[in-house]
C-alpha cells in the first residue's frame, strides 16, 4: 500500500527529525508489515514506526496509477 | 569521519587506523568519539576521529550530540577538526546529503566518501561521483570499505595540502536571515565562534530550540540566548514552522542535485532484505524465530559447548594432580591447588560457553537482525512505556549490561533513557551463565536429564530476568520516570551476510577480557580468599577442613551475615560466595571452589559439582537442595552484584543517586523473591 505524506502532526521535535530523514510532507510512503507497529520503506529506506508515531504521520493513499 | 548511522564510518574508520572498534549492522554500534592514528600517502601522521552517527547536526540524543558539539568546536576536550570525511550511504544518496548539507556550511574542508557503491550498483542506482565532485567543489570518493577498494584514493585526498571549500550556496529563506545574521554577529562577538561555524549554529538555534537542552554543551552567552528567545517569541507569535521551512528548503538544493547525478538504472522489485523481513518481522512467524534463535542458543551452550569443557577440565586436574606430587605439604601448595587452582580454573572452564554466547550475539548484530527483534518487541515494550528502540540495549545486556547501558546514548527522551539504564542490568548477561550452569549441573545430575530440561531451566531464568526487567520499567513509568509514550522512528538496515571474521574477532576479544578477569580480579579474590579461609589457623592441626573454615577469617564473617541469608536457605558458605561476587557475578564460583574445595588430596580435583552436592548443614541435611539451587540461580538473576555496572551508571547518570537506587532495588528485589521462593517451596515440601 502506497500513500502521500499530506500532513505531520505531534511535537515539533519529532516532526523535525522526520523530516530531516526525507520522511516529510509529500514524500511517497510504502507501509510493508505491521500492525501497532508499522514498517514502512521511504526514499529506499526501511524504517519501523511505533503506533504512536504512525498516528502522527497523515496519508493520503494513492492508487496504483497515480504513483 | 561523520555519517548517518550504519552508512559504515567505522569500518573505514577500522580500514585506515588499523584499529579493530566494534561494527555491527544496525543503527548506533558508535556512541561515543573514538580516535585512532592513520598516515598519508605522503607517511605524515594523521589523527582520525570516528563519531557517533547523526541524521542532522539538530542532535536528538546524546550520541547526536557528541557530534555536533565536535564540528562546531564546542567541545573543551575535542579540538575542532581540520577536515571533516563525510561518509555517505550510496544507496540512499539523498537523505545522506542533507547532513552534508548541514557541514558543507560550516565553510572546512570536506571530502566525501562515498561508501556502499556495491550495494547502490546493486539496487540498480549508478551515481555519477564526478558530477556530484563537480556540483559540490569538493573530493568525493566512491569506495566500498568492507571491501577495502577506494582507501588508496581516499588517503591520496586526505594527504593533499590544501582541499578547495565547498562551493555549495543556498538561499536562507529571506524572512528568516534577518535573524540569522543578528544571531551570527552574536556568535561571532559574544561567544568567540568563527563567522562561518557561527552561522551554522544560528540556523541550528533558530530552528531547533532542543539544541539547548542536550547536555555536554559548551552554554551560550546571556546575550546569544536573549537573541534567540526574541525570535523565537516572534515566530510563535506569527504561528509559523520556520524549521519545516528550512528543511524543505534543503530537500529541495539535494534533489535538484540529485536529478543530474543519480541514474536509475531500472526499477528494482522487492529486494531479498524485503523477503525476508516478510518472514523474521512477520506478528506471527517473527516470534516463531525469535524464539527459535534463544532455543539454538541455549541448546548449543548445553551440549556443543561439553567436548571442550571436559578438556579444559581435565588440563586443569591433571596441573592440579602435577602440583600436588610435584610439591611438598604446605600452605604455598595448598594456596596454589586450593586458592588459583581451584579458584581460577573454576571459572575458566566456562570458557567457551561464553564464546558460544558472543558468536550468537555476533550473528545478531552482524546480519542485521538485533533492529528487526527491536522492532518485533516494540509492542511489547510499548505496554511497559517504553519503545522497541531500548531493546537494542537491553538485547546487548544478555553479553554484558556495560556496552547495554553505554547503548542507551541513542534513546532520545532522557527519562525513557534512565528507565532502560535501570532494568537493563536484569537483563542475564554472560557473567551469571557460569552461575547458572554450576547450579543446573549442581541440580541435574547429567548422566539422567536430558539436556532439554536443562535448556529450559536456563531459558526460565532468560525469561525471569527479562520479565523482571519490563516489570520495573513499567513501575518506573508510573512512578519515578512518568512521561509521555515515547515516539519511535528506527531505521532497518538491509540484511547483510554473516562477517565471520568480525564475529570470531569479537568472540576472541570478549574471550581474552574473560580471562584477564579470571587472571586478574578472579585470582585476586581467589588468593585473598584463601587466606582468609586459611588462617587462623585452628590450635589444633589434625581437625577436618570444615572445622578449620569454620573457625577463619572468612567463617567468622560469614557467620556473621548468615542470619541474613538463613531465611532465603544460604548457609554462611554460600554467603562468602554472594559478597565475594558483589566484584563481579562469576566470582562466585571461584569463591566455591575456594570454600569447599580445601580438603586437599584427590577430592581437591574432583568436579566442583560433586562437592556442592555432598555439602550439607551442621546437622547433616543437604545444603544444595533442588530448592536451594533455584533460589541461589534467581537470587542472581535479580541481585545487582557487578562493581564496574555500578561504575558505568554512575557516569552515564552522571550522579551516585541512579547507581546506589539501582543496588537497593535489584537486591531488595532478590532476597524478597527468594525469601517467598524458599518458604513457599518448604510449605509445599521441598
Amino acid at each position: 500500500m502506497t500513500g502521500r505524506v499530506c500532513r505531520l502532526t505531534g511535537d515539533e521535535s519529532f516532526c523535525q527529525r522526520i523530516r530531516e530523514m526525507g520522511f516529510g510532507e509529500a514524500s511517497l510512503v510504502t507501509k510493508i508489515s505491521g500492525h501497532t507497529t508499522s514498517l514502512c520503506m521511504v526514499n529506499g529506506t526501511r524504517l519501523a514506526l511505533n503506533h504512536d508515531a504512525a498516528r502522527c504521520i497523515l496519508v493520503e493513499h494513492l492508487p496504483a496509477g497515480a504513483r | 569521519m561523520v555519517g548517518n548511522p550504519n552508512c559504515g564510518k567505522t569500518t573505514l574508520f577500522n580500514a585506515l587506523t588499523g584499529l579493530r572498534q566494534k561494527v555491527g549492522n544496525y543503527p548506533g554500534v558508535t556512541i561515543e568519539k573514538k580516535i585512532g592514528e592513520a598516515f598519508s600517502q605522503h607517511g605524515r601522521p594523521m589523527k582520525i576521529i570516528d563519531l557517533p552517527g547523526a541524521y542532522s547536526l539538530a542532535a536528538r540524543s546524546p550520541d547526536e550530540a557528541v557530534t555536533r558539539d565536535v564540528l562546531l568546536g564546542r567541545r573543551a576536550d575535542t579540538p575542532q577538526p581540520d577536515r571533516i570525511i563525510c561518509v555517505i550511504d550510496a544507496s540512499n544518496l539523498e537523505r545522506n546529503l542533507y547532513l552534508v548539507h548541514q557541514i558543507l556550511d560550516l565553510g572546512r574542508p570536506v571530502i566525501i566518501a562515498l561508501n556502499m557503491m556495491d550495494l547502490a550498483a546493486g539496487n540498480g542506482t549508478r551515481i555519477d561521483h564526478a558530477k556530484l565532485e563537480d556540483e559540490l567543489g569538493v573530493p568525493v570518493i566512491p569506495c566500498e570499505a568492507i571491501h577495502g577498494r577506494g582507501l588508496v584514493e581516499l588517503r591520496l585526498a586526505m594527504s593533499r595540502a590544501e582541499l578547495p571549500l565547498a562551493r555549495h550556496s543556498w538561499d536562507v529563506p529571506a524572512p528568516i536571515a534577518a535573524a540569522v545574521a543578528e544571531l551570527q554577529a552574536s556568535l561571532v562577538d559574544t561567544d568567540g565562534r568563527p563567522p562561518l561555524i557561527a552561522r551554522a549554529e544560528a540556523l541550528l538555534l533558530l530552528t531547533d530550540f532542543d539544541t539547548l537542552g542536550v547536555a555536554g554543551s559548551t552554554p551560550l552567552s546571556a546575550r546569544t540566548l536573549g537573541l534567540l528567545n526574541v525570535w523565537h517569541e516572534r515566530w510563535k507569535g506569527q504561528g509559523t514552522d520556520w524549521s519545516a521551512t528550512l528543511i524543505k528548503g534543503r530537500y529541495e538544493a539535494i534533489n535538484h542535485l540529485c536529478r543530474d547525478v543519480i541514474r536509475r538504472t531500472r526499477v528494482s522489485g522487492p529486494s531479498l532484505s524485503d523477503r525476508v523481513d516478510a518472514v523474521l518481522v512477520h506478528s506471527m512467524w517473527g516470534w516463531v524465530f525469535f524464539g527459535a534463535i534463544m532455543v539454538a542458543l541455549f541448546f548449543s551452550i548445553f551440549s556443543l559447548a561439553e567436548y571442550p569443557m571436559n578438556w579444559i577440565d581435565g588440563w586443569i586436574a591433571a596441573l592440579g594432580t602435577w602440583v600436588q606430587s610435584a610439591m611438598a605439604p604446605g600452605d604455598l601448595r595448598d594456596l596454589l591447588t586450593d586458592g588459583v587452582i581451584g579458584g581460577v580454573g573454576g571459572i575458566v572452564i566456562f570458557l567457551p560457553q561464553i564464546l558460544i554466547l558472543f558468536f550468537f550475539v555476533g550473528l545478531l548484530e552482524s546480519t542485521g537482525y538485533m533492529a528487526r527483534a527491536a522492532f518485533l518487541m516494540d509492542r511489547p515494550m510499548s505496554k511497559v512505556g517504553l519503545h522497541g528502540k531500548s531493546f537494542i540495549p537491553l538485547l546487548g545486556s544478555y553479553a554484558c549490561a556495560i556496552p547495554g547501558i553505554m547503548a542507551t546514548r541513542t534513546i532520545e527522551n532522557a527519562k525513557d533513557r534512565l528507565v532502560t539504564i535501570l532494568v537493563a542490568p536484569l537483563m542475564s548477561c554472560s557473567a551469571r551463565l557460569p552461575v547458572y550452569l554450576l547450579m543446573i549441573a549442581t541440580l541435574l545430575p547429567s548422566e539422567t536429564v536430558p539436556t532439554a530440561t536443562k535448556v529450559g531451566i536456563m531459558l526460565g531464568m532468560y525469561v525471569l530476568g527479562t520479565a523482571g526487567a519490563f516489570g520495573f520499567a513499567w513501575l518506573f513509568k508510573r512512578t519515578l520516570l512518568r512521561s509521555a509514550p515515547a515516539l519511535m522512528i528506527l531505521e532497518l538496515p538491509p540484511y547483510q551476510p554473516p562477517r565471520f571474521k568480525e564475529i570470531l574477532r569479537q568472540m576472541l576479544e570478549r574471550g581474552w577480557l574473560f580471562l584477564k578477569n579470571a587472571g586478574t580480579i578472579i585470582l585476586g579474590i581467589s588468593i585473598v580468599l584463601w587466606f582468609l579461609t586459611a588462617y587462623p589457623k585452628h590450635p589444633d592441626p589434625a581437625v577436618t577442613a570444615d572445622v578449620q573454615i569454620a573457625a577463619s577469617y572468612a567463617g567468622q564473617a560469614g557467620h556473621l551475615i548468615e542470619p541474613l541469608i538463613k531465611p532465603l536457605g544460604f548457609d554462611w558458605r554460600i554467603g562468602i560466595g554472594l559478597v565475594t561476587s558483589f566484584a563481579a557475578r562469576e566470582v562466585f564460583v571461584s569463591s566455591m571452589g575456594v570454600i569447599f574445595g580445601v580438603e586437599g588430596a584427590e577430592d581437591d580435583m574432583s568436579p566442583l559439582r560433586d562437592t556442592l552436592r555432598s555439602a550439607t548443614w551442621p546437622d547433616g541435611a543437604a545444603l544444595f537442595t533442588p530448592l536451594v539451587c533455584v533460589v541461589l540461580m534467581i537470587y542472581y538473576v535479580f541481585a545487582m552484584q557487578c562493581m564496574s555496572t555500578i561504575a558505568i551508571v554512575k557516569r552515564e547518570t552522571n550522579s551516585w543517586r541512579w547507581p546506589l537506587f539501582q543496588v537497593a532495588y535489584m537486591t531488595g528485589t532478590a532476597w524478597l523473591v527468594c525469601f517467598l521462593v524458599y518458604q513457599a517451596g518448604r510449605l509445599a515440601g521441598y
